[in-house]
């Protein structure tokens, strides 16, 4: 038995469409997902990783590079992949005229599942979701948190050894995403492994066992999340908010104080706890609003990408 | 999950090539799925025969002595409505909903996944079908050989309009663009050849190049075929047998493409 849910070697994808010219979204990616694990694609919109996720689903042909899942070829063997997996598309919509227990058992018995289990399996993905008030609506008439919590209870009612969830949380009230964040958690537990994308750095930080971060179809950097704070260079965010009046000279004087890195509006120094009375000495003298706080995923991604995780890429999914 | 954690199945599922009754399994499970879909949408199904009946009653005012033929006509029409209905309702799922990528990652082959919602639409459209079928043995009761006749002829058109369907749908990115092509499939292939009307009206109208085109054309195929086999239309051996093999042709042949190309269109290239 293989040890790996996902192993990707040299992965590659361009998109070729007539009168335009090739566009690479996945530049020869390297991962693997451990059986268990939870794993995250961070990555701003259009970095790739839809584009990975789809791969590894066989949905979608690479250009070149392998995928196997529990050591399967996803291009070879995709019939033997696809029991093995369960999918939430991205901006999938569940049947609106199906109500949610509806769609959850139908969804389970074309996977061939007998009546008695997708029944049983109904009631508990239903109850995972907190789905059962709504479960005899029609899809139609539920809001747009209810339809996205029914199409990760249908899919999370496979149990399916590998579950592949593209913004699984995208839409979802605070309460709702922390409900699915629980329920793939249990999923784990028993067993399951979880492959999601996001661009939600407190997701990617709460949920991941790893995570890789994506960027023009490049992984960028990967591992735990505590590694890609740590590989910041400190412990300790300073953040001085512009517009800044005198720009070079503040980036000046904060030299040296530790890793310097800019966003759009703000300045921010990633140092260690000895350099912080330094630098709000120096906020207080420019008169200058400062925030401090632990080092997070934002400013490890901001290290990784140079950019933070708002906005586009200029790659195709 | 809730109560006592399960653990997952063993991983040791049949893998390789997947034995013809296998790769159909799942076909069951969603035509589930499309029929509970689509009772869900009465007024579609109260509509249904609108056209149908329109142009029974338009021909019961003018002239009753064709009712025969514009019932049986109405009869496949509505089949080959049916069919082609799959044309909307999978670029929907595709487009609208995304939904296709759900089932195309799971055990559900491609082919049953399309045979799944052509028969999902084709049961929960066919009692008014039923309905007009017995009109139609009100109208002109049908011996074994026409009732055999108008059985195979019915499947063979839902399944040519159908796999049409289906493999038209894969091509485009936005299902609004499609339904103008549902009003000029049911025109072409329902109104227009003798479908409605006798083929014989056809033959005297049609220039003689153009008259065999009535037998090629399946809806039409059909009902020269079954009024035939009613007694109603004179054909001669050769076109009884350029009629049925026409529509075998055109049903085979569509359908088997329309599995070929469901399994392509599973991933994208």
């Amino acid at each position: 038995m293989p040890e790996d849910a996902i192993s990707a070697a040299g992965v590659r994808k361009t998109y070729r469409a007539r009168g335009q010219p090739p566009v690479e979204a996945l530049s020869g990616v390297s991962l693997r997902v451990g059986r268990g694990e939870r794993v995250s694609l961070l990555g701003r919109n259009g970095a790739g990783k839809t584009t990975f996720l789809r791969i590894a689903s066989t949905l979608l042909m690479p250009s070149s590079g392998r995928v196997e899942v529990f050591g399967r070829d996803v291009v070879r063997d995709p019939e033997g992949v696809r029991p093995l997996i369960a999918v939430v598309p991205q901006e999938g919509k569940p049947f609106f005229h199906l109500t949610p227990r509806e769609q959850i058992y139908t969804y389970l018995r074309s996977r061939g599942f007998q009546r008695e289990t997708a029944k049983s399996r109904t009631e508990e993905a239903l109850g995972l979701m907190a789905l059962e008030e709504v479960a005899d609506r029609l899809n139609a008439t539920l809001s747009g948190g209810q339809k996205q919590r029914a199409m990760v209870a249908t899919v999370i009612a496979t149990q399916a050894p590998l579950l592949f969830l593209d913004e699984p949380t995208i839409g979802l009230d605070p309460f709702a995403r922390r409900g699915v964040w629980e329920s793939l958690r249990r999923l784990t537990r028993m067993g399951s492994t979880i492959l999601l994308t996001t661009h939600y750095l407190d997701e990617a930080d709460v949920l991941s066992d790893r995570l890789y971060v994506i960027d023009r179809g490049q992984v960028v950097g990967q591992g735990t999340s505590e590694d890609l704070k740590r590989s910041t260079g400190g412990t300790l965010r300073v953040s001085f908010r512009g517009p800044f009046p005198d720009a070079k000279a503040l980036r000046a004087e904060v030299q040296g104080t530790g890793r310097i890195m800019e966003d759009d509006q703000s300045l921010h120094i990633i140092t260690s706890p000895e350099r912080m009375e330094e630098l709000l000495a120096i906020a207080l003298r420019r008169k200058l609003a400062a925030t401090v706080g632990p080092v997070t995923l934002e400013e490890a991604f901001l290290r990784l990408v140079g950019r933070s995780i708002e906005g586009e890429e200029h790659v195709g999914s | 999950m809730s109560g006592a954690e399960a653990s997952f199945p063993p991983l040791d599922v049949t893998t390789g090539a997947r034995s013809l009754r296998s790769r159909w399994q799942g076909a069951r499970g969603f035509t589930e799925t499309e029929v509970r879909v689509q009772t869900h949408e009465t007024l579609a199904l109260a509509t249904s025969m609108i056209v149908q009946t329109v142009f029974i009653v338009f021909v019961w005012l003018l002239d009753r002595s064709i009712l025969p033929f514009a019932m049986v006509g109405a009869v496949i029409f509505s089949v080959f409505q049916i069919g082609e209905r799959v044309t909307n309702e999978a670029a929907y799922i595709r487009i609208d909903h995304r939904l296709t990528e759900l089932y195309h990652a799971s055990p559900l082959t491609p082919e049953a996944y399309f045979l799944g919602i052509a028969a999902g639409i084709m049961i929960a459209y066919l009692p008014p079908v039923v309905v007009l079928v017995v009109l139609a043995e009100i109208v002109h009761p049908m011996g074994l050989l026409a009732a055999g006749v108008f059985a195979l002829s019915l499947v063979a058109i839902w399944l040519f309009a159908a796999s049409l369907g289906y493999t038209f749908s894969t091509l485009f990115h936005d299902s609004r663009a499609i339904w103008p092509y549902s009003s000029l499939f049911y025109n072409a292939f329902g109104v227009l050849p003798p479908v409605f009307y006798p083929f014989v009206v056809w033959k005297a109208i049609i220039p003689a190049a153009v008259v065999p085109a009535g037998l090629l054309v399946p809806p039409s195929a059909a009902a020269a075929l079954i009024t035939w086999a009613e007694g109603l239309t004179p054909l001669s051996t050769g076109e009884v047998l350029t009629a049925a093999g026409s529509l075998t042709f055109f049903a085979l042949a569509t359908f088997a493409f329309a599995v070929h190309w469901a399994r392509r269109m599973a991933r994208e290239p």
